[in-house]
């Protein structure tokens, strides 16, 4: 049982770590591409949204190939070692890569949902963009935001491919819930790869009971006369 | 109000040309829709750039296109309500209120202001309720407070009735009224609403395709040869501002400047102010004293001039006994183009005016 707590606690912890790491930045880039016409928006937004179309494994094989000794971040470029693979970091990085796409889309969307015209009437009540975004457009889009990182929580929790790639498959070490299904599989062990499957529905149905609950917020805000054509 | 006006900005079909210089503490901005009034309202405040230009208000410089000045909006101390309200939905009334109102000054002036603002508005009893759950009236209410709370130095309202039913209108325009009487706060008021603008606006300036084609005194100017077309559809409707003088068994009797109205019998308090509209059309002319007619009023009046808009003319004549002293309402009567000098119209003629009760429509009390 403590082996099965092991693989359920390394689970929430690379998904944990990895939606803290990109929820700043996803956001962020959300944001941009929500509001803003620049330079290079269509190529940032194809390159984000890449991973969601590629096989996992590519992904995870085109980070093993930058990472790996004579890569552009590997140790005889940088002069040092990151040491991240074969670790539970390189399972974070893979996790983080592969639900990038998710967070995006989904928090830009939220962000979409906000009234543009609601932050230029702020801009005319005094108010910064900054603190137009503080103020405004971040609790107005934040149900939607939330609900991206949960989502980008569970495309974590369920990342398998790229992340065997960079990570590997080592019980105690790299081994998560979905990689852990697979090995149990593999050696016919149907009872444990039962158990682990049932916990993953239970933390998927979680998962999915929040961000509905976000949704149903989230047309609380909703009213006649926002966003009306002119 | 000292607003300086001078841009130019290309527009899809016209290019916006501008150049004006506004002294009058409330400026109407009237035409139709496609006009440009709302770009115009937006390079004012701060919004969009023009290719050229220079916008001031009160020695302030906004926006000097050839000496690189730009005030971004946030810097201009505009109190803006547009015609849908743009209420925060995520506040209550109170902060929605207080959005804007740091920029006041201390803790204390911004109470002083969201008091009288509260009170002005009669907005107490919704402080502490959601956006959501206003009626449409309540919420331009609350946008008015909202610009009003943020100290602004000058208040740009777009259209802010166009979102209401007409029995809505009749209840907001008071308050629009007590801001434009009560508070010192120029205002701006961009409407393509011939009442509105009539009761609103000391001045009046009138934009199509892109270009000022008139401007002056509301009335004067609705009733312009060049500008009469623009609204014909709806013809052209007096706005008379009145008091409650008794009620009758199935009439009210309401006094103007002038004269004594019967009108059709308004819910209205004796003594009660309002203001009613009377379309120039509903009005027949008779050089004498008709008797025996079943319209309620037969009201002497004098002709000050008449003009030919189109196939009609308007007359403008002035209520009450000519050499009577005192200024009476001025109203316009809207007759066929070859009836004046059929009738031998000229300045000074006294004329009857005859007009049935029920042409009168309650525009609003205050």
């Amino acid at each position: 049982m403590t082996e099965l707590g092991s693989i359920l606690w390394l689970t929430l912890k690379v998904a944990g770590v990895s939606t803290a790491l990109i929820a700043l930045p996803a956001t962020l880039i959300a944001y941009a591409l929500a509001r803003f016409d620049f330079p290079g928006r269509r190529a940032i937004s194809a390159l984000v949204g890449l991973p969601l179309v590629l096989p996992p494994t590519a992904v995870g094989f085109l980070l093993l190939r930058l990472l790996s000794v004579d890569g552009p971040l590997g140790r005889r470029t940088l002069g040092f070692d990151l040491g991240l693979l074969l670790t539970w970091k390189a399972a974070v990085l893979g996790a983080a890569v592969m639900s990038i796409p998710l967070v995006v889309r989904t928090a830009r969307i939220a962000f979409e949902g906000v009234d543009p015209r609601l932050e230029t009437m702020a801009s005319t009540l005094g108010y910064s963009r900054l603190r137009t975004f503080l103020r405004v457009t971040l609790p107005l889009a934040w149900p939607g935001l939330l609900a991206s990182m949960i989502l980008g929580f569970t495309r974590a929790v369920g990342e398998f491919g790229a992340t065997v790639t960079l990570a590997g498959n080592i019980p105690g070490r790299t081994q998560t819930l979905a990689s852990a299904i697979f090995s149990a599989q593999q050696v016919g062990d149907s009872a444990r790869a039962d158990v682990l499957m049932l916990i993953a529905l239970g933390l998927g149905l979680v998962a999915i009971w929040a961000s509905e609950r976000l949704g149903a917020d989230r047309r609380a805000f909703d009213r006649p006369g926002v966003g009306a054509a002119r | 109000m000292s607003l300086e006006i001078d841009v130019e900005l290309p527009l899809d079909r016209f290019a916006l040309r501008v150049q004006e210089r506004i002294e009058a503490p409330s400026l109407g901005v009237f035409g139709a829709s496609g006009a440009g009034k709302t770009s115009l309202l937006e390079l004012i405040a701060g919004l969009r750039r023009p290719s050229r230009g220079r916008i001031a208000l009160g020695g302030e410089v906004w926006l000097d296109t050839e000496r690189g000045v730009f005030r971004r909006p946030e810097h201009r101390r505009l109190g803006y309500v547009p015609q849908d309200g743009l209420l925060f939905p995520h506040w209550n009334v109170r902060r929605n209120l207080l959005a804007g109102a740091d920029r006041v000054g201390g803790d204390r002036e911004i109470e002083r202001v969201f008091e009288e603002t509260v009170e002005l508005l009669e907005l107490s009893h919704v402080l502490d309720r959601s956006v959501t759950s206003l009626s449409g009236g309540e919420r331009q209410r609350v946008a008015l407070g909202r610009a009003l709370c943020s100290g602004p130095s000058l208040l740009v309202l777009d259209e802010p009735m166009a979102s209401l039913d007409l029995g809505l209108r009749r209840r907001l325009l008071p308050f629009l009224e007590r801001v434009r009487s009560e508070l010192t706060v120029p205002m701006l008021l961009v409407s393509h609403d011939p009442l509105e603008v009539q009761t609103l606006c000391d001045e009046l300036l009138v934009l199509s395709a892109g270009q000022v084609v008139a401007r002056g005194e509301p009335r004067r100017v609705l009733t312009d040869p060049d500008v009469f077309p623009l609204a014909a559809e709806q013809g052209f409707e007096n706005v008379i501002a009145g008091r409650v003088a008794r009620h009758g068994v199935d009439i009210t009797v309401v006094a103007v400047d002038g004269a004594s109205l019967d009108v059709p019998r308004w819910p209205l308090e004796e003594g009660e102010e309002l203001l009613m509209s009377l379309p120039a059309s509903d009005v027949v002319l008779a050089m004498e004293r008709p008797r025996r007619v079943s319209a309620r009023n037969i009201l002497a009046a004098e002709v000050v001039e008449w003009r030919d808009v189109g196939r009609e003319a308007l007359v403008d004549v002035e209520l009450g006994p000519v050499d009577s002293g005192t200024a009476g309402t001025r109203l316009s009567v809207q007759v066929a183009s070859s009836t004046p000098s059929e009738l031998g119209l000229e300045p000074g003629l006294r004329v009857y005016l005859l007009i049935k009760a029920t042409s009168f429509r309650l525009y609003g009390s205050r």
